[in-house]
């Protein structure tokens, strides 16, 4: 046996060795598997507010636009991220109070910047189809008005008996978080509260 | 001139107290009278205020000014004298003013008859200063 053919002959199983080692290394660590969730047109955004005198609780009752967003789930259970975003026309806020309406609409300069959009980041952890009510956090970034802000989400999920997931997100926000002058009428004397509780619900299909 | 700035000044500080004071507990008491303000046609950024906080003396000023050119068309005790002359501003200058807004601006008509009658209270408790003051 030449020297040659007799390290070929050494280096071959310890190749093999290391092959197995790092692909299973790479399994182990690397390993997603993408879903897809359709956002279907029962998808929601609400908005509570209130001014010194009145409440007042606005809506886009339908997402006429579906979108997809994909998820790459975690093996180990652990935070999972989305890519993927929805957009909203402020145009179709309703406050069941038509003069509200356009003013909550003039407020969220609705003409210059038509549309809300909530990019989705990440889930702390996949909703588990076993649980039929749980709450998970998440991030997002929602651009209102031409700024864009991240923010920590409160979600809620249950699973609708035709098997779609329903995530409902919650999160209190400002109007100066979106360098927006709550609007102030009459000298100020009627004042819109700064706080706003944004409430979106994603009715999704799970495509795997 | 003089009578016209004293009296002006001295109905626009009384007319402020009360108009300001009564729209501020207005607002507090009767909280859905005022619902409809939430529109887009007032402004709502804030910078107009100074100029909604003057009105009181606007106004004050410009019926002192016509209380001192006409006072002598309204007779008998001061507040007689006071309520024809918020009659006669309420009568010549609000009510054109109230008719062509409603007919032209989204309002209620609720929101411009209470606008005719803060305007009338307005001249009739000036017109009633002047009287005194100016007679």
């Amino acid at each position: 046996m030449s020297p040659s053919s007799r390290s070929g002959f050494l280096f071959r199983p310890t190749l093999l060795l290391l092959f197995i080692l790092l692909s299973s290394l790479v399994f182990k660590t690397g390993h997603t598997d993408p879903v897809k969730w359709i956002l279907t047109k029962e998808c929601t955004l609400k908005v509570n507010g209130s001014t010194n005198i009145n409440k007042f609780s606005c809506i886009v009752p339908e997402y006429t636009q579906p979108d997809t967003l994909i998820c790459y789930k975690d093996n180990k259970g652990g935070a999972i991220k989305i890519t993927g975003s929805m957009a909203l026309d402020v145009q179709k806020f309703d406050c069941k109070h038509a003069i509200m309406t356009n003013d909550l609409r003039k407020t969220l300069k609705a003409k210059v910047y038509p549309k809300i959009i909530i990019k989705f980041l990440n889930l702390s952890r996949y909703p588990d189809v076993c649980n039929r009510e749980e709450a998970i956090k998440g991030a997002v970034t929602i651009e209102l008005a031409g700024i864009v802000k991240r923010l920590e989400v409160d979600y809620k999920y249950t699973m609708n008996g035709n098997g779609n997931l329903k995530l409902i997100g919650t999160k209190q926000v400002n109007f100066s978080d979106f360098n927006i002058s709550p609007p102030r009428k009459l000298g100020g004397m009627i004042k819109t509260n700064n706080e706003l509780n944004v409430e979106f619900v994603l009715n999704i299909k799970t495509l795997n | 001139m003089k009578k016209i700035i004293r009296s002006g000044l001295i109905a626009g500080a009384l007319l402020f107290i009360l108009c300001y004071g009564g729209l501020y507990l207005g607002i507090r008491l009767f909280p859905a009278l005022f619902m409809d303000y939430n529109n887009p046609l007032f402004n709502s950024d804030g910078n107009r205020d100074v100029f909604f906080y003057m009105h009181a003396f606007i106004i004050s000023f410009a019926l002192s000014w016509f209380w001192d050119r006409f006072k002598g068309l309204f007779h008998g005790h001061f507040i007689l004298r006071g309520l024809e002359f918020g009659f006669v501003y309420a009568m010549v200058s609000l009510l054109p003013v109230m008719w062509i807004t409603f007919s032209s601006l989204d309002i209620t008509f609720f929101m411009v008859l209470s606008w005719f009658l803060y305007g009338f209270f307005q001249a009739v408790v000036a017109g009633t200063l002047f009287a005194k003051l100016n007679p």
